[in-house]
């Protein structure tokens, strides 16, 4: 029973400054991850504005251009994708386990306002006289120190990063503990619904990799505050520093990936009428992923010429292999099954194929002697668009449009939704494809301008038309969360989709203050199927339901 | 429980493995060991391995009904914990941490302004619901 009092505006405000509930902090953690990735998606714009033809100074100067680009790497990774992690999982997770909240409930409020504050302290270096950070999103030494980039803009910017990474690691901790410690009864590990699942692997991740991050984050602040020389070049300080950042950055793309791999494995068995095909396997292929991703930071640093070629060549083209079982586990899931095409069942195959195309050229970057030659260039761009916004951005708007009744209790429009997928996929693959080539003909990465001669112009102009239709594809979304807000129908019923699997949809759309009135007996990793569809329940859920009436 | 220590078990294991061959790989490669990337994943053999012996040591006391496939809800314990309706002390920590860091970027003076805060807030939040000890 839900009773809807209307608060006054201030109380709303308290309420939402103040809260502790999961639901709530994960909508705050989706609102303002959205916000960073549109404020980020027009600096993409511009940047690719500055790109449509040779010699154009749509940016006035060539360091305006570098706070550019490396604040768009650093808000859509760590302000926009990472969050956005925190989000879903903060909203669907203990649902998912039949949980009434997490296990800390205020640590997750503190992750959330170290995030929020933290990632303001790393942007406001744009209100500085000398402008954001410059040093590209990696921040390589010597090029981060303060001799070639000065200014308080790279020092907010290491700081407010710390701060947010400190909230991050907060709020891995609290997953753990959550899935770990206040599972319902009957939930085994080996039914956690899949996205539970990538949440633990997840956060096993984030506790791993974000402390060096954390380390190396304060002692370039100390190189550039304090005055120490840590990474100083006469002292290694360059290799030191690519090392400490990559052993962070590679795992940070599978903090990336897995969540948004879980999103997508909770679609497709809905929209195929199937389980999930090879549960276990999708397990182990996705432990296996976390453990190798650790293995693999050096292939960002081939080109240095001192780190172990082989080594790294072997781990990053074996953990291939794991990505690849998921595919198959996706396929075989879709394989003969009763396929319908709602709008989050098409993002999650915009996914599918989109990230596909990243994988292939993941492998081809791989190896070190195609590398040496692509290193740097476009065809690296391209490869890690592909990868990043076909996994966060298609299986985001996937879970958008699939929870979107769970979380608000009204469905967002079809039609819109299906506009919304047709633009943005032709906007992307636009916008990326033609970048591999453009890698390959010799067009490096962070170049301000380029001239006439170079035969990079009608590539780049193709690539610029496909970013404005990508940037046009968020109008029909937004009016879509508009209208549905404000004539949206209730859906009035706990499954809007009719053949949800996870135990989500086995409590009201919206979701009440703790979750659950009742929980319904847990027998397999589909109690809500079992439920709803007793006839077609998994083997042990029938089983049970013959124990009981004997 | 069992499960979850075996996750970090095998971690442990291959994280071992991973440092073996990596260390002794560039020590025949470079003449020497590479310091950094053997002490990275190195430190993750102890993370992980400390947090497989946790599970372990605590898997008795831990294993509920959420272990038991043939468990059902009512199974569960009737208190399922305390949550904090809603706290103040978040947004303060927020608030005065975001300040001290900032500090660090900007200058001392920010920092005497900040640390003052951060810690009332720290205080505040740890003893918001404590009733003293060995009381319930």
């Amino acid at each position: 029973m839900i009773t809807t009092v209307k608060k006054s505006k201030g109380r709303i405000v308290v309420d939402w400054l103040t809260t502790t509930d999961h639901k709530k902090i994960g909508y705050l953690y989706l609102m303002t991850a959205v916000i960073y990735f549109m404020i980020a998606g027009v600096m993409a714009l511009i940047i690719r504005a500055q790109l449509a033809m040779p010699g154009l100074t749509i940016v006035q100067t060539k360091e305006q251009y570098n706070q550019l680009f490396t604040m768009h790497g650093t808000i859509m990774l760590l302000m926009f994708a990472t969050p956005l992690f925190a989000g879903f999982a903060n909203v669907l997770m203990p649902l998912q386990i039949g949980a009434p909240d997490v296990a800390f409930p205020r640590l997750n409020a503190i992750a959330y306002w170290f995030y929020f504050f933290g990632s303001f302290v790393a942007v406001a270096g744009f209100f500085t006289p000398q402008g954001a950070a410059s040093f590209g999103w990696f921040a390589y030494a010597p090029l981060s120190n303060t001799t070639f980039s000065p200014g308080l803009g790279g020092d907010l910017w290491v700081f407010g990063l710390a701060l947010s990474g400190f909230g991050t690691i907060m709020g891995g901790v609290n997953f753990i503990t959550t899935i770990v410690t206040m599972r319902a009864p009957g939930m085994t590990m080996f039914r956690l619904p899949i996205f539970t699942w990538n949440t633990l692997v997840t956060s096993i991740l984030v506790i791993m990799c974000f402390p060096p991050l954390a380390a190396a984050l304060f002692a370039l602040g100390a190189d550039r505050k304090f005055g120490a020389h840590i990474f100083e070049a006469a002292n290694g300080g360059p290799m030191l520093w690519q090392h400490l950042f990559w052993f962070f950055g590679h795992p940070e793309v599978y903090i990336l990936a897995l969540p948004f791999f879980g999103i997508v494995s909770e679609i497709f068995p809905v929209f195929s009428r199937k389980p999930i095909f090879g549960y276990r396997t999708l397990v182990y292929a996705t432990i296996a992923i976390a453990a190798l991703s650790m293995t693999v930071w050096a292939h960002h640093m081939y080109v240095t010429g001192s780190v172990l070629l082989p080594f790294f060549a072997f781990t990053t083209m074996l953990i291939a292999v794991p990505t690849g079982v998921k595919i198959f586990n996706w396929i075989g899931t879709m394989w003969r099954g009763s396929v319908t095409f709602e709008t989050p069942m098409v993002f999650a195959l915009g996914f599918l194929t989109t990230f596909i195309f990243g994988g292939l050229t993941g492998v081809i970057l791989a190896s070190p002697t195609l590398d040496f030659h692509l290193s740097d260039s476009y065809f690296v761009v391209a490869h890690f668009h592909y990868v990043v916004f076909g996994t966060v951005v298609f299986a985001m708007f996937g879970g958008f449009y699939f929870w979107w009744p769970k979380m608000t209790g009204k469905m967002l429009n079809e039609r819109l939704g299906k506009i919304h997928f047709w633009l943005l996929f032709i906007g992307f693959h636009t916008t990326f494809l033609i970048q591999h080539w453009l890698g390959v003909i010799g067009m490096p990465r962070r170049y301000y301008t380029y001239l006439q001669n170079d035969g990079f112009t009608w590539m780049n102009q193709v690539s610029s038309f496909g970013a404005l239709i990508l940037g046009l594809s968020m109008i029909p979304f937004l009016w879509n969360v508009w209208i549905t807000h404000r004539n949206g129908v209730r859906v009035e019923m706990n499954d809007p989709w009719g053949y949800g699997r996870s135990l989500e949809w086995a409590t009201a759309s919206p979701i009440p203050r703790h979750n659950f009135t009742s929980i319904p007996r847990i027998r397999s990793e589909s109690p809500a199927f079992d439920l709803n569809h007793p006839d077609y329940a998994s083997p042990e859920a029938k089983v049970a339901v013959k124990a009981k009436a004997k | 429980m069992k499960t979850n220590k075996n996750i970090f078990l095998l971690l442990t294991v291959f994280y071992l493995v991973v440092t073996g061959v990596y260390g002794y790989w560039s020590s025949v490669a470079y003449g020497q060991i590479e310091v950094i990337g053997t002490a990275a994943i190195g430190m993750l053999v102890f993370l992980s391995g400390f947090i497989a012996f946790y599970f372990g040591k605590t898997a008795n006391n831990f294993t509920g009904a959420e272990d038991f496939p043939d468990a059902n809800i009512e199974d569960g314990e009737a208190e399922a914990g305390f949550f904090a309706p809603f706290s103040w002390w978040p947004l303060a920590l927020g608030i005065s941490s975001a300040l001290c860091f900032t500090a660090l970027a900007v200058g001392w003076w920010l920092f005497v302004c900040g640390f003052p805060l951060a810690l009332v807030a720290l205080i505040g939040f740890v003893f918001e619901h404590s009733r003293g000890a060995h009381a319930h």
